[in-house]
């Protein structure tokens, strides 16, 4: 069962990358750089996705005290971590050949590269404290607070401040200005990318498990 | 540089992020795996 909806899953985003390259046509004024909406953006609502799951974690642990809640949480946050350094690189790539260098201090990068330092801050934190139930209370509560700061950075900023950014999905108008073809993709790919990230994070869990486990038994 | 080759650049960035994780958490997990195993034998052979 586990082989075939992995199967599935991987169909499914050839699937959408066949889709993103041959079907939905192209955007006005994007041109062949509209592809990179199938990709880039799923990635960075994954980011949002894995800190939300982090700072529920989190609250779970603050409310059962139990260690293994708190070490599903770090996974969260280390796979948050990751989305958001695909999501600044791959923006930073595109970036240069539009704006012309990799770095341009714009709204939308600058409120990404604050939300990176606020999570590489809670690793910073929790590699300092050596106690482990206060290192996880300290944690758990810097997550929830950092998880706060994700919505004003990803979705209110971008939209208050003038960007050179194309248009969020759902623009200041609260409208999706969208192809069919385009939408029918993207959904796809947003699913697709969606279901990657529950995949990744149950072997994280499995892998937490495991590690305390084996500390179980070394003790 | 050709637009369609940005593209498939920042595409395979993504990629190789996702499936580099994703095969470093299996090898983990399998040597993880092993080690516990040879634990709980060990255990098993004690007792």
């Amino acid at each position: 069962m586990n082989k075939i909806w992995q199967f599935g899953l991987f169909v499914w985003l050839f699937l959408v990358s066949l889709a993103a390259f041959m079907w939905a046509p192209l955007a006005e004024g994007l041109g062949e750089y509209t592809r990179i909406l199938y990709f880039h953006v799923p990635v960075a609502w994954v980011t949002v996705l894995a800190f939300l799951i982090g700072a529920v974690f989190s609250i779970v642990y603050l409310k059962t005290r139990k260690i293994i809640y708190d070490q599903f949480a770090e996974a969260a946050g280390q796979l948050g971590i990751l989305y958001c350094i695909l999501a600044t690189v791959t923006g930073s790539v595109w970036a240069k050949v539009s704006w012309g260098s990799f770095w341009n201090w714009d709204p939308r990068e600058t409120s990404i590269f604050i939300l990176l330092l606020i999570y590489a801050a809670y690793f910073a934190l929790r590699s300092a404290i050596e106690q482990e139930d206060r290192k996880a209370a300290l944690s758990a509560v810097y997550s929830i607070l950092a998880f706060i700061t994700v919505p004003f950075f990803i979705f209110i900023v971008p939209r208050v401040y003038s960007t050179l950014h194309p248009d969020p999905l759902i623009n200041t108008r609260a409208k999706i200005d969208m192809d069919g073809k385009m939408l029918t993709t993207f959904l796809s790919s947003l699913f697709g990318f969606t279901v990657l990230f529950f995949w990744i994070f149950k072997r994280k869990i499995d892998l937490v498990k495991i590690k305390l486990a084996l500390r179980k038994m070394e003790n | 540089m050709e637009p369609i080759y940005v593209v498939l650049i920042i595409i395979l960035i993504i990629w190789c992020g996702i499936f580099g994780y994703m095969l470093y958490i299996d090898k983990e997990v399998k040597n993880l795996t092993k080690k516990l195993k040879k634990l709980e034998k060990t255990e098993i052979n004690e007792a």
